[in-house]
Parts: structure tokens; sequence; C-alpha cells
């Protein structure tokens, strides 16, 4: 085992190879207050990458309802219980232990190993809120019942627990872009991975007996776009870029900004320990109870700065950028009412202005005689 | 069999601790000669197995990598060896309680392997998968690889009869003027097939023959001379692997010399495979008795 920083959790911790963190980091953003669940970014996914067979049940990009959907059945809840409960203080590193410190002499990381059947119900969960709606309950705001969804597919983890357990050495992390992919040619299906991961993102082909998992979608990554998830999403609510370490963060970086600057962005479930890419602006209506576990000690603190989104010019001009091109946007600026997003080269992609103007029809239209409403 | 224990836990404790590779010695394998043995026929009459004399061979959980099992699965694998001068096969036995042939999510199959030294039979590299530059030469044979022998790759709709999907890419119904959708181009959108992986083509032998210089380095060869074919009956496993004793680019046998043989043994009802087996701490010495 080697000693690498994960600065997810402030400290060092273990790991099966030694820390390399690649030439460009791949890294979404979500903001979960606007998924809407309406699976666009999975059937995106599925089209392009998952239509053959042995990948029927394969859904590389998900979205479930949190806190009781889940793909496979449970992940996250087996993960967390055979973790058991850890300690991480706000303000300090963590204290616990990641899933490869945790693990057994004989394995690599804690983990469960989940059967067909837990495959087979991707929607289980959907819409179901948190606690019972009683005879006397009536709406208030913010009401008591929550739920939220969560889109996810791979995370390219800086330290991914596929790669760390794949005794083949079948799974690499491209130094390109940090995308972690499973050699096609190489893997021999022995499941390790589909083990190992925690967030139950490689899944096994019975039509190949090998193991798949999203590829990020790098062959447009390598165009300067983004993945197809990201650009069929309707609610405009991701953003994929490159993340730099803290250390290095730039200020017009869109993800740097979000995550690193703004801190309004955080990992999901990151003390398990895998240095996850994908990065949430937590739900602010939910349990804070479940966001703080699911997001860290810092989730409270995200959620409040997200609330004062609307004073802050430049955090506003890159939620309204998100969405906006189907390009990666290597850096951003807002000026004069507007925000833009540039290419590695610093051509202009896309402006977008921060507010759209607003314009107010009379309730009658005086020239048709007739009266204006808004049912179509 | 005691001897071999006893050796066997010893050059364990000299592996772990200064990583010196040493050979079991005690009573080798011996390798009778007898006439004709047929691949067509891997499971030949009792008489000829007879002249063998069977050998119990240890195993234990699988120590070096991780992930490993956590305790050993099979200890114990029953092996006889003929030859005819052309072909050498192994009847291997073992306790399996239920038969275990991969297919389905989360399943994974019953197999055992031989293995053989590739550059030196005198002075073989490390018995744990060789080591660079002095490969060993494995011969890994299935129950899922059986099937693939005896009724081909099965299907999706094999494995999940109650599934019901729309349609696969550039499978249609009526194709129309798209004539000449052959499998090889539908294979185009499995990703593994058209990386030319062989684990995702059928094992028409039911046998597989790997080469291997060190932890996680095992590549499966292109081509099998090996035959192979496997019984399961009360709860016990009975597997011939054949191999011809010269294998050109491998391992190598000679008629009236000794060499060395490791085993690997795979429970898949367990969750075995890969790195998680049951094999020989030490290399076992056998002979290819000349008369």
């Amino acid at each position: 085992m080697s000693k690498v920083k994960n600065w997810q959790l402030n400290r060092e911790m273990e790991y099966a190879y030694d820390e390399h963190r690649p030439k460009r980091q791949w890294a979404v953003v979500f903001d979960l207050n606007k998924c809407i669940a309406c699976q666009t970014c999975t059937l995106a996914c599925k089209t392009t990458w998952t239509s053959g067979k042995g990948q029927e049940y394969m859904f590389w990009n998900n979205v479930e309802t949190k806190p009781y959907g889940s793909y496979p059945l449970a992940w996250d809840v087996r993960v967390l219980e055979k973790l058991g409960s850890q300690e991480w203080k706000k303000g300090a590193a963590y204290s616990g232990k990641t899933i490869f410190e945790a693990a057994e002499p004989t394995e690599r990381a804690v983990h469960f190993h989940p059967k067909d059947e837990d495959w087979m119900y991707p929607n289980h969960g959907e819409d179901d809120c948190l606690g019972n709606v009683t005879g006397g309950s009536h709406i208030t705001l913010p009401h008591d019942k929550w739920f939220f969804y969560l889109p996810r597919m791979c995370a390219h983890c800086t330290y991914p627990a596929c790669l760390a357990a794949c005794p083949r050495k079948a799974i690499y992390k491209r130094e390109e872009d940090g995308i972690v992919v499973i050699d096609q040619s190489r893997c021999k299906g022995y499941g390790e991975c589909v083990r190992a991961c925690p967030y139950k993102k490689s899944m096994y082909n019975a039509h190949t007996r090998i193991s798949e998992k999203c590829i990020g979608c790098f062959p447009a990554i390598e165009k300067g776009f983004q993945p197809m998830c990201v650009q069929n999403c309707i609610g405009k609510i991701r953003i994929m870029g490159f993340i730099n370490p803290p250390w290095k963060a730039r200020k017009n970086n869109p993800i740097d900004y979000l995550v690193h600057v703004k801190q309004i962005a955080l990992p999901y479930y990151p003390h398990l320990g895998l240095e996850p890419n994908l990065y949430y602006v937590p739900p602010v209506h939910a349990g804070m109870d479940y966001i703080t576990q699911m997001f860290g000690p810092n989730a409270e603190d995200a959620v409040a700065r997200y609330r004062k989104l609307r004073d802050d010019p430049v955090a506003q001009g890159l939620l309204v950028l998100m969405g906006g091109t189907d390009r990666i946007i290597d850096s951003f600026e807002v000026k004069d009412g507007l925000v833009y997003g540039y290419d590695e080269k610093g051509a202009e992609i896309i402006s977008v202005p921060l507010t759209e103007p607003l314009v107010e029809r009379a309730a009658y239209d005086e020239k048709l005689s007739a009266v204006r409403n808004n049912t179509p | 069999m005691k001897t071999i224990w006893i050796k066997s836990i010893s050059l364990c404790a000299v592996l772990c601790i200064g990583g010196i590779i040493e050979t079991a010695l005690g009573a080798p394998l011996m390798a009778s000669r007898v006439v004709g043995v047929d691949t067509t026929k891997l499971f030949m009459n009792d008489d000829i197995w007879n002249k063998a004399r069977e050998e119990s061979v240890v195993l234990m959980a699988q120590p070096m990598v991780i992930p490993r099992p956590a305790t050993t699965t099979t200890a114990l694998l029953k092996v006889r060896a003929v030859h005819d001068g052309k072909w050498i096969a192994f009847l291997l036995k073992w306790t399996d309680a239920e038969k275990s042939e991969a297919g389905r999510l989360g399943q994974f199959s019953d197999g055992v392997a031989i293995e053989f030294p590739v550059k030196d039979n005198n002075a073989p590299p490390p018995v744990f998968m060789g080591v660079k530059d002095n490969p060993v030469h494995i011969f890994q044979w299935r129950a899922q690889y059986q099937l693939d022998k005896e009724r081909g790759m099965r299907t999706i709709a094999d494995l999940y009869p109650n599934m019901s999907v729309d349609m696969y890419p550039m499978e249609f119904k009526d194709p129309g003027k798209l004539s000449g959708l052959t499998e090889e181009k539908r294979d185009m959108f499995s990703s593994g097939k058209a990386a030319g992986n062989p684990q995702s083509y059928a094992k028409k032998k039911g046998v597989e023959e790997i080469f291997a210089e060190g932890f996680g380095t095992s590549a499966v060869s292109a081509s099998v001379e090996a035959a192979a074919d496997g019984r399961w009956a009360d709860g016990e496993w009975s597997v011939v692997i054949a191999r011809p004793l010269k294998r050109e680019n491998g391992s190598i046998l000679d008629v009236g010399k000794s060499s060395y043989v490791g085993f690997a043994v795979w429970q898949g009802g367990k969750d075995e495979v890969g790195a998680r087996k049951s094999v020989t701490m030490s290399w076992l010495p056998i002979q290819v008795v000349a008369q």
C-alpha cells in the first residue's frame, strides 16, 4: 500500500498504487436543485453506448430518487453499512477509515457484490419521499417531507477502487483526461471491479463475458465536446470540464470555481476515499443529516452559499452558462451583464446574458381585441 | 500426501520470508506410458487410468495477490497422469458440492488449471505465475468453457429467458435493403468481441492456454493445442486435460525425463475467480515415464 494525498479528506490515505495525477482530470458538476429526473441523460447514454447484447440492464448513467431510490439495489446503504459508522468533524481532516483502509487483509476494499436481481429495478423508490404524509399534514414551506434526484455515472475517481482491485491490471486511468477505462481486450470478467467499486459503476456483460463501464464519452472529450449525458441535459443542470486539485485551482475554470473557489459543489460520499470527480450542488430542501452523510461536513455551508448566489454575479453567471454549449468550457468571465465561455485557446464559445430580458405583455390585446391568457 | 503437505508449508515459509524459490522434492507424479491418448475421447477407459498412480495434491488459498480467498476452499486435488509418447493427459478430481457454470451476473465458474515451466524444466521460475523473461505455461479448464464446447456460447436469451428487449443494433425483422448483416458485423456493437477478446468467444476445446510472466501478466494464447473434458457427479468434478508433450513456443516435456507442475482449483459457487483460488504452494515434480 502507498500513502497518497486525498484533498477531499484533507489528509493522506492508503491506496494500492502511488499517487499519480493525470495531466487533466475529467469532472462533472451537477446542480441537484434543478434535476427533474427526466432521464434524458440516461437515455442519451443508453442509446450511445449500451444498446448491445449483454447491456440490456446497464445504465452507465442513471438518475435515482434519494433517499429511497438506488441502482443497483441499496448500493449506497450496503457499502455504508459495511464500512460502519465513521467520524468527520467540520473543519478537520476525515478521522474515519476509507474503504481501502478498512478492508480485510485479503481484500482491496470494503465491498459488497451485487447479484443480478439487484440490477433489475433501476426505478425502485422513484419519487418516494422521506416520511409518511399523515392525515393531519398540510404543506408548509419549507416542508418536512422531501426527496431529491441524484443523477450519477462513473466518477472517474482519482483513486479508483475498480483499478486497485483488478488483479489483471486491465483497468487504467488515461493520462490525458483522467478517464478510467476497462481494457476490453484484456479484461477477463473476474468482476473484481464490480465488487470493489462502492458506487457500483462497473458492470458485467454476460454476452461478452467481461466487464464494462462508463468511458466518460472520451471520443467526444478528445474533440473538445462534453459527454452525451451533459450535452443532452434538458434541465441544464450539468457542466463537464477539467478539475484541478485545490493547490492548482484556477479561478476562471468553471469546475475549479464551483468546487474550490465558491465551494458550492461537493463530491458524493467522499469519505469512501476514492476522490470521486462528480461534484454536486446539494439540494437546499433535503434533510441536513442525510445531505451531510452524502456530501460530508461542508454540506450545510454549501447550501447556505447557494442560497446567497443571487448576490454574486460571477457564480450566477457560471450557473447560467451550464447547459449553454456542447463544447468544453476551459475558462469563463462575467462582464457587462454577460457571461462568456472560452475554449483552451481563449476563443469565445458562447455568451449568455446573466438575466434574460423581461417582457411584460398587457392582459388585453388592443389590436386584436382579445384577452391574452397563458393557456396554450 | 503427507510429505508434500509438509514441504509445501516449509516452502511457503521460505518464500514469504526470503523470496527464495525452490522446488518441492518428495515423490514425483508419475506419468505412466499407455497406448493411444485419444483427444476425442478423453475419459479413456479405466484400464488406462488404472495404470497411473493417483497422487493427492494439497492446495491452499492463494496467498500472494490481493484480492485473495480468506480460507482454503479446495484442500485436495487427486491427480493421475498418462502419456503415449506424443500426448500427456491428466485426470483431475476434487470435491465440489455444487456445479457452477457461470453465465448470469455475479456467477462464477468452477475450474482447474495446470501450470508448467517454459524455459528450463530443471530450474523453474516462481510457481506463482512465473517471472519476467521466465514464463509459465498454463492450461485452464472451466465448467463455463465445457458448456462452450458442448453447446456453444450461451446467449442472453438462454441466460435470461424471461427478459424482453425491443431490438438490438442492426437486428431488424425486415432488413430491407440492408443485406449482409452478419453476426460479425453485429458484434461490432459488443466491445469485448469487437476488441477480439478471447474471453468473448466460445472456447471450443473447453480449455485455454495461457502464458504469464508474473502477477497480472497472464495472456491467453490465440492458438489452443490442448483438449479437455469435464464431468460433475455426486459432488465431485472429474476433468481430463490433455496436451501435446511438445508445445511449440511453449512448455516441453521429454519422455524419460522429469519436469515440474503446479495446480489451481476454483469453486465458482463460492465466488472464486481469478486470483481467488486454491493453489499448490510449490512446484511438484513430474516424471514422464519411458516405459
